[in-house]
């Protein structure tokens, strides 16, 4: 654990430079992560109400008339 | 403190209060020898603290404390070494220390670069909801699109469509049309500009139906190769939609539009 801390200390945090690019790629990491994760969530929750799962009942409907 | 061996007694003076100059007043006590004392001057004695140091009233009195036998100890309340700890901490806090500096340094790090990472990203999803306030809405982007079912559209007819203000050609191309459009040396026309960039299925063919020299609409189906015909002033597109022959600069313009296979619809737009 002591190792890891100084390792990442000494390849991440000792230099502001490495630090705020680290910080400025994590967020744009994070920010797709997050959209992707609530999108999937969302989906999820509204399973069944969404178009795509109810497209065929109407798109059927309009092929039979 | 350390275990007391001996005690010993001294004479002290009892400073109580403080005069407005600073100096300790110490009441009841007197610096002058004893009477019993064999070395009497009649002076005071040469111990005497000077006056600026502190003043003494009243008569003499003994008090007695308890000092360790190490002699001179004076307790340095201001310092910058580590005090000196003799006796059990109360409360107990080393279960809540960190075992290493490192630990403790690459958290607290760790924290603020989390914390940064969150208020970045916060401040981007910021900037872009407010920048896409200011763009079309879904209701206006839908009026600008056009749908046409594909399957509508037999296989060598032409179809035109008006999508925002202006003719839009659709064919259909047969498989002999698209040999044609494709095989010809296509670098040494007015206009270069090859098949595949012009036709993202090569099936269907998609553009907006104005003519670049000023703006007629061609004639589909005629014309020298087999394309577009100009009426105004006789420019030839050929069946990709690219100038062959006459006034016109360029080539028809390809719309932006996209080919939805499962639904069969070109949307243009």
């Amino acid at each position: 654990m002591a190792s890891f801390s100084t390792t990442l200390y000494n390849t991440v945090f000792k230099r502001n430079s490495v630090y705020v690019s680290t910080i400025f790629a994590g967020a744009f990491a994070f920010n797709m992560a997050f959209d992707v994760g609530i999108e999937r969530f969302w989906s999820h929750w509204n399973q069944g109400k969404l178009w795509k799962d109810i497209r065929h009942k109407y798109v059927e409907a309009e092929d039979a008339e | 403190m350390a275990s007391f061996v001996a005690k010993k007694y001294q004479t002290l003076a009892p400073t109580v209060r403080t005069l407005a100059s600073g100096v300790p007043v110490a009441s009841g006590i007197s610096f002058r020898h004893a009477p019993a004392d064999d070395h009497s001057h009649g002076g005071p004695r040469h111990d005497t603290p000077a006056l600026f140091a502190v003043r003494f009233s009243g008569s003499a009195k003994t008090s007695y404390v308890t000092s360790s036998p190490t002699g001179v100890f004076q307790q340095r309340f201001l310092h910058t070494s580590v005090a000196r700890r003799d006796a059990p901490q109360v409360p107990d806090f080393s279960h809540y220390k960190a075992k290493d500096d490192s630990v403790n340094r690459a958290t607290s790090y760790l924290m603020i670069g989390a914390m940064g990472v969150l208020t970045a990203s916060a401040a981007k999803s910021t900037v872009t909801e407010f920048l896409s306030t200011m763009a079309a809405s879904a209701d206006v982007l839908a009026l600008a699109k056009v749908e046409v079912g594909m399957s509508a559209i037999a296989e060598g007819t032409n179809v035109i469509i008006k999508w925002r203000g202006k003719p839009v050609f659709i064919r259909h191309r047969t498989p002999d049309e698209i040999e044609e459009a494709r095989s010809i040396d296509w670098k040494t026309l007015r206009d270069p500009q090859s098949d595949e960039e012009r036709a993202k299925n090569p099936e269907w063919l998609v553009m907006l139906g104005v003519c670049t020299h000023l703006g007629c609409v061609p004639i589909g189906e005629s014309g020298d190769y087999g394309g577009w015909f100009c009426p105004c002033h006789g420019s030839h597109y050929d069946i990709s939609g690219r100038i062959r022959k006459g006034p016109a600069p360029l080539n028809l313009e390809v719309p932006e539009y996209t080919i939805d296979e499962g639904e069969g619809k070109i949307i243009v737009g």
